[in-house]
C-alpha cells in the first residue's frame, strides 16, 4: 500500500509549484525579463503589503469593503431566504413569483449600476444595493429547492408526534433545508466579493477596489498589486470562515449522502 | 438474540399512560382525485380494534391498506366515514397514537443524535427536567438494546438499528395505539425476524393497541391476534381471521406449528386468488 503520503508532504508538494512560479517572477522582474514598473518583483509587493498594514493605511479601505459586503450580503441573503421559504412552501406564491425571478435572474447585476446610480447616486447606498441584488438569486433558488425537497415522511413523523406547524418549521424545515441554503450562500459570497470590488472601482468612494484603481492611476503598480493581494487574503479568510460555519451547521449532510 | 428489556419504568411515568386504546373505524371510504379522474381506493371499511389487541391488516399491494392506516392516524382525510379513538371522534393528529413509518432512514432527523431523536417524541408534550427526559430516553433505548448509541447520529447506524431507534422513539411517546406501516419490509430477513420478536416483547410488556399493515403473511400471522384481509382496490374488508395461536409466540417454533402453517396457507390462498372479472377493470387503474 502506498497510503502514507503524509498530510505535510502533500501540503508541501502543493506549495512547491506556486513557490516556483513566484521565484521565476522574482528573477524575471529583477533581471529585466519583464518591466518592473508594470510587473514589480513579488518581494517588493510583499514589502508594500507589510507597509500598508504597519502604517495602518489598510484599515480604512478594509473596513469600508467589509462593512459594505456585510450589509449587502446580509440584506440579500435574508430577503432571499424569506422569499424562498414562501415560494417553497406555497404553490400559489411560487406560481406568482417564479416567472419574474426567471426573468430577472440572468441579468448580470453589475449592468444595473449606471441605472441605479441615477437615483441612488454613487456611494454606499448604490454599492450595498448592488451587492444585495447579486447575492439574492443564488440563495433564493437554493432555498426554494431546499424547502421543497424536505421529505414528506419526516414532516408526517413530526405531525404524528403532535408537533405544531410552527415547530415543524423551526425544527424540521429549516434544518433540513439548511445545507441547500448554505450552498446558495456560498455561491453568493463569491459573487458578492466580485461585485463589491467592481462597484467600489466604479463609484470611487473608497474601499479596497477603489484603492487598486487609484494606485494604478498614479502609476504605483506595486501598490496596486499589494491591494490585490490584500483582497485575495480577504477572500480566502471569508471562504475559510464560511466553510467552518457550513461544517458546523450542516455537518450531517455530507456523510449522509455517502 | 433479543436485547435486554428494561425493568418496569423506574421513573413511574409509564404506568399511567400505556394502557391500550380502542380504535374504531366506521365506513371509511377514500377516493383519490387526480389528473386521471377519480380513483376509488377504499370503498367502505369498518373495523374495531380492542384495547391491547394486536391487529394485522394484509392485502394485495396497492389496495389502500397504508392509506387506511394514514386515515386512522389523521394524516389523510377520508372521503367518507369516521375514526374513533376510545369514545372520541378523531380529527387531526390524536394524542396517544403513534405511527411507525416504513422508511426508517427518512423518519429520523439526521441533524439530531439518537437521544435527541427519541426526545423529539415527547419533550414538547410532557414538561420534564432535562435529566428526567434523559432518563426516559435512556430507558427506551435500553428496551431496544441501543443503550450505548445515544450519542450516535442515525447515519452512523445500520438499517436495523435505525429502525430500533424509531421503535424506541415511538414507544417513548407512550402511545395507547401504535400504528405500524410495513415497518420491517426494508430490513434484511434476519433483522426482520429479530425486530418482530422485539415488537412482540414490547407489546407484551406495555399492552398498547397495535395495528400493523403488512404484505407479509407470515409476519401478520406470527404477530397478530386477528388478521384483517382487504380486497383489491377499491378495498373492502373481505375477511377477518382470528389467529388463535398461543402466546407467548416463539420465534422459531410458532412458525413451524401446524396451526401457523394452515393459517398461512389460508391467507396466501385468499390473497393470491386470481381477480374476478369485475376486478379486472379496476386493476387497470391501480398504481
Amino acid at each position: 500500500m502506498r497510503y502514507p503520503v503524509g498530510r505535510t508532504a502533500k501540503f508541501l508538494l502543493g506549495l512547491a509549484f506556486p513557490a516556483l512560479l513566484l521565484a521565476a517572477w522574482e528573477l524575471a522582474s529583477r533581471n529585466g525579463g519583464v518591466n518592473p514598473v508594470f510587473v514589480p518583483p513579488p518581494s517588493a509587493i510583499a514589502v508594500t503589503v507589510a507597509n500598508l498594514v504597519v502604517t495602518g493605511r489598510i484599515i480604512g479601505p478594509l473596513l469600508h469593503t467589509v462593512s459594505l459586503l456585510a450589509a449587502g450580503y446580509t440584506i440579500g441573503c435574508t430577503v432571499a431566504i424569506a422569499t424562498g421559504v414562501l415560494m417553497g412552501s406555497s404553490r400559489r406564491v411560487f406560481n406568482l413569483l417564479e416567472p419574474l425571478t426567471e426573468l430577472l435572474r440572468p441579468i448580470p447585476k453589475v449592468t444595473l449600476l449606471p441605472v441605479l446610480a441615477l437615483f441612488l447616486g454613487l456611494g454606499s447606498a448604490l454599492e450595498v444595493t448592488l451587492i444585495a441584488l447579486s447575492s439574492f438569486f443564488p440563495v433564493l433558488i437554493n432555498t426554494v429547492q431546499g424547502v421543497r425537497g424536505v421529505d414528506p415522511t419526516i414532516i408526517n413523523v413530526a405531525r404524528t408526534f403532535g408537533h405544531s406547524p410552527r415547530a415543524i418549521w423551526w425544527r424540521i424545515m429549516f434544518p433540513a433545508a439548511a445545507p441547500f441554503i448554505l450552498a446558495g450562500m456560498r455561491i453568493s459570497l463569491g459573487i458578492a466579493l466580485v461585485v463589491v470590488v467592481l462597484s467600489e472601482m466604479l463609484s470611487g468612494t473608497g474601499g479596497l477596489g477603489d484603492m487598486v484603481l487609484r494606485a494604478q492611476r498614479s502609476f504605483v503598480a506595486k501598490e496596486s498589486y499589494a491591494w490585490v493581494v490584500i483582497l485575495a487574503i480577504l477572500g480566502l479568510c471569508l471562504t475559510a470562515l464560511f466553510s467552518w460555519t457550513e461544517r458546523h451547521l450542516a455537518f450531517w449532510s455530507a456523510p449522509q449522502t455517502k | 438474540m433479543n436485547p435486554a428489556r428494561g425493568q418496569p419504568s423506574p421513573t413511574g411515568i409509564l404506568s399511567s399512560g400505556m394502557a391500550g386504546g380502542r380504535v374504531r373505524i366506521e365506513a371509511i371510504a377514500k377516493v383519490f382525485t387526480g389528473i386521471g379522474g377519480h380513483v376509488p381506493a377504499i370503498q367502505s371499511v369498518s373495523l374495531a380494534v380492542e384495547p391491547g389487541e394486536f391487529l394485522a391488516i394484509v392485502g394485495p399491494s396497492g389496495c389502500g391498506k397504508s392509506t387506511l392506516l394514514q386515515i386512522i392516524a389523521g394524516l389523510v382525510q377520508p372521503t367518507d366515514g369516521r375514526v374513533y379513538l376510545g369514545e372520541q371522534d378523531v380529527t387531526g393528529q390524536p394524542a396517544h397514537m403513534v405511527y411507525l413509518f416504513q422508511q426508517y432512514s427518512k423518519s429520523l432527523l439526521p441533524w439530531m443524535n439518537v437521544a435527541d431523536n427519541v426526545m423529539f417524541a415527547f419533550r414538547h408534550r410532557v414538561s420534564l427536567s432535562r435529566s428526567a427526559a434523559r432518563d426516559r430516553c435512556r430507558e427506551y433505548l435500553a428496551m431496544v438494546g441501543l443503550s450505548d448509541f445515544a450519542d450516535h447520529y442515525p447515519w452512523q447506524l445500520s438499517g436495523g438499528m435505525q429502525q430500533r431507534v424509531t421503535i424506541a422513539r415511538a414507544l417513548a411517546a407512550e402511545p395507547k395505539v401504535l400504528l405500524m406501516d410495513e415497518p420491517f419490509s426494508s430490513v434484511d430477513a434476519l433483522t426482520r425476524i429479530d425486530l418482530q420478536s422485539l415488537i412482540l416483547d414490547l407489546w407484551n410488556e406495555r399492552r398498547f393497541t397495535a395495528v400493523l399493515v403488512t404484505h407479509d403473511v407470515d409476519e401478520a400471522v406470527f404477530l397478530a391476534d386477528r388478521v384483517a384481509v382487504l380486497s383489491r382496490r377499491p378495498a373492502v374488508l373481505s375477511e377477518v381471521i382470528e389467529t388463535g395461536l398461543p402466546r407467548p409466540r416463539r420465534t422459531i417454533e410458532t412458525r413451524e406449528s401446524p396451526a401457523f402453517l394452515s393459517l398461512r396457507h389460508r391467507l396466501l390462498q385468499h390473497l393470491l386468488a386470481r381477480p374476478e372479472e369485475s376486478h379486472a377493470v379496476s386493476r387497470g387503474a391501480h398504481c
